[in-house]
């Protein structure tokens, strides 16, 4: 199966300004990825580049196996949430949704049945037929991710999906997406300032820096690149904890130790570039072999805003 | 064509059922019962010979329209662009040529509707004097020409510029340097480099003709000369707008 995108090279600047540096990408399919960076970053750039809407200086891509030669076959196959999704404010949702669907080719019967789906699969069934002027700024994005499922594309680019949103309206939008991946298959590019929303239903992250990638992988991954050094709290019996603290002190795994302020907590910083799933099980064994009950280990998650500020501190 | 008709039923559903073409319609309607009313009172205080009035009546009919249609083509792709809808057109596998077509095809309606709308105010000047039939034909065949043309190049002036507001002052500006040789002294309008100005403006040679056929009587195969250029600019702006629509992208200059 050929990757859901893939490109080489691929640059773009405006005037004397780089916009996209040398990009080098390669995204399965079925992958729910995380596109992270500053403004300014390339973001934007990218996924217009990849959604045929701009050209590149330079470099080769493809979007769904889609050689970039051929625009109008990539953008049969892909859905798109732009940055800017202005509606025409006099339309329901269901006649936004039936126009579409009818540009993509279908007939009026498919594209009215593909409307209907679609408003039920992200919430709008009931206000189907309220004029987009009486939408809330989230009914408009969810009726924008709505939109890009109109051909039931094979990738779904999403620039900043949740922008401007309250929390309920990016739990709503976020529940969306991941029903995306999860029930259609879709590989779905998240383009988000909002860190929290790529750890919790992204599979990958990539963080793009003054155009260029500077981080790729997992989201675990990507945090023990540049994250801080963790925490942990390990929780023994009173009376154990200075045993504990001879214990810890002597880890590897342990770059510092403190003595919380519960009598029965002691605090571990991990060595730097460890993570929780590998030093947790590590520190228990220690802990164990030492006949220590052990009452909790609680390791701090990695960060990935730790890493996000990191990675774009220069910015 | 099924997406052509697509665009085009769209444009059309904005237009007129939620859009301009009713508010812009009705105020042609009154310009041109004021315009009827004046030509009609003159006549009676024999200002005014009745064909002449029939022909006044008309190239005004035309010339609003002719308005009419340049506003709403020059906002159609600036517009969108302003309202942040392009992107999402553009991002669909119809032709951008198509997305153009459609949008001029739903601004020409106005056209048509304005010159149904002037029907009853030509048959009422027109009574007894025998040109009804001939003033309707050439007023449909030589406004829809005119209206082309300025049509296409309101889409074409859209579809290049960058913001809506200067899409518009640069189609308005184009209308008046288009109507201007109308407005010339007689004596500037004969000799051989004015002569051919007066045949290559669309619109002066079009209502040069529709003058001739209506005010004077001439037979209608007699002048057929001074449609040359308004058939062959409006074919050629027509084209140009398409081929300038095929080009179009989120950012004008910028290649997509």
């Amino acid at each position: 199966m050929p990757p859901a995108i893939a490109c080489t090279g691929l640059s773009k600047s405006y005037g004397p300004r780089q916009a996209v540096q040398p990009l080098e990408l390669e995204v399965e399919p079925g992958t729910l990825l995380g596109f992270l960076g500053p403004n300014g970053a390339g973001k934007t750039s990218v996924i217009r580049i990849l959604t045929t809407i701009l050209t590149p200086d330079a470099g080769a891509f493809t979007v769904a196996g889609v050689p970039h030669d051929r625009p109008a076959e990539i953008r049969r196959r892909v859905g798109v949430l732009p940055e800017s999704a202005g509606y025409a404010e006099g339309q329901t949702g269901e006649q936004v949704l039936t126009f579409f669907a009818r540009l993509y080719g279908q007939s009026g019967t498919q594209a009215s049945a593909t409307a209907r789906e679609l408003l039920d699969l992200v919430g709008l069934a009931e206000r189907a037929r309220t004029l987009v002027a009486g939408y809330s700024r989230g009914m408009r994005q969810r009726l924008g991710i709505a939109r890009a499922l109109v051909n039931r594309p094979e990738v779904v680019f999403l620039d900043e999906p949740t922008l401007g949103l309250d929390p309920a309206g990016q739990r709503q939008v976020l529940q969306v997406i991941g029903g995306i991946a999860r029930q259609r298959g879709s590989t779905v590019v998240l383009s988000t300032h909002l860190l929290a929303e790529v750890e919790e239903v992204c599979d990958r992250v990539v963080i793009l820096n003054a155009g260029r990638v500077v981080a790729d992988g997992g989201i675990d991954e990507v945090a023990r690149v540049a994250a801080a050094p963790r925490q942990g709290r390990v929780r023994l019996p009173a009376d154990s904890v200075a045993a504990g603290l001879r214990v810890l002190s002597a880890s590897p795994e342990v770059a510092r130790i403190a003595r919380s302020e519960a009598r029965d907590e002691i605090v571990v910083e991990l060595r730097e570039g460890l993570t929780p799933a590998e030093a947790g099980p590590r520190i228990l064994r220690a802990l164990l072999d030492a006949d220590l009950p052990v009452l909790a280990v609680e390791l701090d998650r990695g960060r990935l805003s730790d890493a996000f500020l990191t990675l774009t501190a220069d910015t | 064509m099924t997406r052509l008709r697509v665009v085009a039923a769209q444009e059309l559903r904005d237009l007129w059922l939620t859009g301009r073409g009713l508010p812009l319609i009705l105020a042609y309607a009154v310009l041109l019962s004021v315009t009827s009313y004046l030509v009609a009172s003159n006549r009676a205080l024999n200002f005014l010979e009745q064909r002449e009035a029939v022909g006044l009546t008309l190239q005004v009919g035309v010339g609003v329209a002719a308005l009419l249609v340049l506003v709403v083509a020059a906002d159609a792709i600036s517009g969108e662009r302003e309202r942040g809808t392009l992107e999402s057109l553009l991002l669909t596998p119809a032709p951008r040529w198509v997305l153009l077509a459609g949008k001029g095809l739903a601004a020409m309606s106005l056209w048509l509707v304005a010159y149904v709308v002037s029907v009853p105010y030509v048959w009422y000047l027109a009574r007894g004097t025998g040109v009804l039939g001939r003033a309707l034909v050439a007023g449909l065949g030589v406004g829809t020409l005119i209206v082309l043309f300025l049509c296409s190049l309101g889409l074409a002036i859209s579809t290049v510029t960058g913001s809506n507001r200067v899409a518009l002052s640069v189609s308005f500006f184009l209308l008046l340097a288009a109507f201007f040789p109308t407005q010339l002294p007689t004596a500037a309008q004969s000799g051989g480099v004015a002569d051919v100005l007066l045949r290559v403006d669309p619109v002066t040679a079009g209502l040069h003709y529709l003058s001739e056929l209506v005010v004077r009587g001439r037979p209608a195969g007699e002048d057929l000369g001074w449609l040359v250029g308004p058939i062959v600019l409006a074919v050629a702006a027509a084209a140009a707008a398409c081929t300038v629509g095929a080009r179009m992208s989120l950012r004008p200059g910028r290649r997509a």
